[in-house]
């Protein structure tokens, strides 16, 4: 059916369509989530870092125009990281306890088909300190088919280790980024995300440069191409949502990330998502393999004495490897608004599993486990 | 509403059927009596007491209203006009009398979309003159309470205050509904088709509804507002569209517009109809 | 530098196709699947923030969503 005057005139009538036809328009309701994240980490050798995580987010339209959001999490982190590459402090990996707090605010203002989002978010720990904030503006089209998204954000964080030699280090980063949601049919939607990024400051690892050999450059660009597609399988009555990302920086850092989730919808409420992420990422320049100096031994790299200010990191994280996380979920939906739902995944990275095979030798598997339990109540 | 009104939905359970039709039905009643002519503390006795005076504000949701009877009466060149409602004076159905033209005439003076001063957020009337809701207000009802199903999470079933249908979504196995069309000559209840609809709306116009017959006419409410007298071009369209206030306002511009340009005027607005002429031939796309 | 080049291009192509592919108007009234939570691209928030917080605390590559987003100290 095409559109009639008659039918665009009525169109413009409040509550005519569902709130949900549109990708721009205030929420409807009041969302309040409570999710629970328990998360390990280990290798063939021992225990890492465990993580046990509640956190709180509140979705409040406050009038026709005004939407408030708010989220908190709490971290309680307790266990050891690895000193340099994967060799862990002591026998049971004992060593860290901490703490985290953070909580963030955004304010979203509507104006018919555009809204502004203004976002600020802090977090403190032990050691790190964050300010952030951000600001968001998104546009659909008439037809709410196609929305362009535009934002920017700042953070400035400040690092005092708390072991080691007594110093605070600064460093700040700028980020932008620029889309397009894209409504393709009765059962497709799609996402296309430019991101970039600016570091700059301290964004060494302390830890890992108290007790190995971590020397990072004090600038960082970075940025990342993300497309998202979602498809409606109305037979099956079930959800497939894929993405891929590409992401470099200057660090040499190239990486690949693709996820697939199933949502099968089931009898009584339930959805059941199995899902699995794949990432394969190079190493950075700076990274170097445990292969140790002759000399003087771990943690040096060979040749360090040549160089001692050059840059260097032992961290598994920028070191070449694939990783596969392979998740299943469940949820039910009860009336009233309420629902719950569990979460359990599996995550391990391998050197092999990088495409193309050429990983960074030499470090043990990383392992962990991601279990999550939340409510939610909409209203 | 004088007419039969349901709510038909399809819920997980009773409990939830109950809430949900609850919440439909309250709304309906909510929109009914803001809109109510015979109601004192209504927008429309408001707005109809102080013709002749001030201008007066309204509230977000009448200006909509108002917003859309003027498009329409621009769109329709007249056909459609919110203020006819006065020349109930002349043509009473119960009498039986056709009126003089004096009598109508002088209501006529007192109708004309364009003699209305709709500046938002106030409108004002000049003396004498009425507003009247009645002839879009149950469509916009079906439409408010039908999304408002829809938003509460209800997929599958309908909203049909007396003929005016919203769909929220076809039966839960899938099947369209099967909407019947009354046949304009014969018993209430009498269908002459069904219309197989599965999303959207359907409104019916028909000279059925409210007539009386003298010399062998037929004399039935649809007046054009533009000369005061019914119009017998057609004995009833029905049509389908995704939105009920459209598919009413398409079926009463319609009614009111010879059988070509009538039919032509549907095509244009993209909209399916089923209608039959004042010969008793079928039209339908 | 090169690198940045030929990842723009090739996103700005693919968003350019996505548009145009956008095209064939969808109506208000034919979103219904598209209206589900699970259609939606951000139909948990807090899975999506706490597993966004996983892969940026144990990976070297991150971002793409949002901005913004504060650092932390977790490793």
């Amino acid at each position: 059916m095409k559109t009639g005057s008659i039918l665009a005139a009525a169109m413009a009538l409040p509550g005519m369509l569902p709130s949900a036809h549109a990708q721009v328009t205030v929420p409807n309701a009041t969302l309040i989530q409570f999710k629970y994240l328990y998360y390990r980490d280990y290798q063939d050798s021992g225990n890492r870092i465990t993580v046990k995580s509640p956190a709180l987010y509140l979705l409040a339209p406050i009038s026709e125009s005004w939407v408030f959001e708010i989220g908190a999490v709490y971290d309680n982190i307790t266990g050891a990281s690895p000193y340099y590459h994967t060799v862990l402090s002591g026998a049971s990996g004992e060593g860290v306890e901490d703490k985290r707090a953070a909580g963030d605010i955004t304010v979203t203002k509507y104006f018919g088909r555009t809204a502004i989002s203004a976002r600020a978010a802090y977090s403190t720990e032990d050691d790190y300190k964050s300010v952030a904030g951000g600001l968001t503006l998104r546009h659909a089209t008439p037809s709410q088919n196609t929305t362009f998204t535009l934002g920017a954000g700042y953070s400035s964080d400040k690092i005092s280790p708390a072991d080691g030699p007594v110093f605070t280090r600064t460093k700040t980063t700028v980020d932008g980024i620029v889309g397009i949601t894209q409504v393709l049919s009765k059962n497709d939607t799609a996402q296309v995300n430019l991101y970039y990024a600016q570091q700059r400051g301290y964004l060494t690892d302390p830890y890992k440069a108290l007790f190995g050999v971590d020397q990072r450059p004090d600038k960082r660009d970075q940025m990342a191409a993300l497309i998202r597609w979602n498809h409606y399988f109305e037979g099956l009555k079930a959800s497939l949502r894929t993405s891929y990302r590409f992401y470099h920086d200057d660090w040499e850092i190239n990486a690949h990330t693709g996820t697939i989730e199933w949502a099968q919808e089931l009898p009584y409420g339930f959805t059941l998502t199995p899902s699995v992420r794949y990432t394969s990422q190079s190493a950075a320049f700076f990274y170097y393999d445990p292969v140790y100096d002759a000399a003087l031994g771990p943690p040096f790299p060979p040749g360090y004495l040549n160089n001692p200010n050059g840059f260097y990191t032992s961290d598994q994280r920028l070191s070449a490897f694939g990783g596969i996380t392979p998740g299943i979920k469940v949820a039910k939906s009860f009336v009233g608004g309420w629902s719950i739902d569990a979460k359990a995944e599996y995550y391990e990275q391998r050197a092999d599993w990088r495409v193309g095979g050429e990983g960074s030798p030499g470090l043990q598997d990383f392992k962990a486990q991601l279990y999550q339990v939340g409510v939610s109540k909409k209203f | 509403m004088a007419s039969h009104c349901q709510v038909r939905v399809y819920a997980p359970d009773e409990s939830v059927a109950r809430e949900w039709s609850d919440a439909a039905i309250a709304e309906v009643r909510r929109i009914e009596s803001k809109y109510s002519r015979y109601q004192d503390d209504s927008v429309t006795t408001a707005i109809n007491s102080a013709a002749g005076g001030a201008a007066i504000p309204v509230d977000a949701e009448t200006a909509a209203l108002l917003d859309f009877a003027a498009a329409l009466h621009a769109q329709s060149e007249g056909l459609f006009d919110l203020t006819s409602g006065v020349l109930r004076g002349a043509w009473d159905f119960k009498a039986q009398r056709v009126p003089s033209q004096e009598a109508i005439d002088k209501l006529l003076t007192h109708v004309g979309w364009s003699k209305v001063t709709w500046l938002a957020p106030t409108l004002r009337l000049d003396a004498g003159m009425e507003i009247d809701f009645g002839g879009i207000g149950k469509e916009y009802a079906a439409d408010r309470a039908a999304t408002l199903l829809m938003d509460l999470g209800a997929r599958h079933g309908l909203v049909n205050l007396g003929g005016d249908v919203r769909i929220i979504g076809p039966h839960a196995d899938g099947n369209a509904w099967k909407i019947a069309v009354q046949d304009p000559r014969g018993n209430p209840g009498a269908t002459i088709a069904h219309l197989e609809v599965s999303h959207g709306a359907m409104a019916t116009s028909g000279d059925y509804e409210r007539y009386f017959e003298s010399d062998g006419r037929r004399y039935s409410h649809l007046l054009d507002p533009r000369t005061g007298w019914p119009v017998e071009f057609w004995r009833s369209v029905s049509v389908v569209a995704p939105i009920a206030i459209a598919a009413g306002a398409c079926a009463t511009v319609a009614m009111l517009t010879p059988v070509d340009r009538a039919l032509k005027f549907l095509d244009a607005q993209g909209v399916r109809y089923l209608a039959v002429d004042s010969a008793g031939q079928r039209h339908s796309k | 530098m090169k690198q940045f080049a030929s990842v723009f291009t090739c996103a700005g192509a693919l968003a350019l196709s996505v548009a145009l592919v956008g095209c064939s108007t969808v109506q208000p009234w034919q979103k219904g699947n598209l209206a589900k939570s699970e259609m939606s691209f951000d139909h948990d928030p807090l899975q999506t923030r706490f597993e966004e917080h996983t892969y940026f605390s144990k990976e070297g590559a991150s971002g793409g969503m949002s901005v913004g987003g504060g650092g932390c100290g977790c490793n």
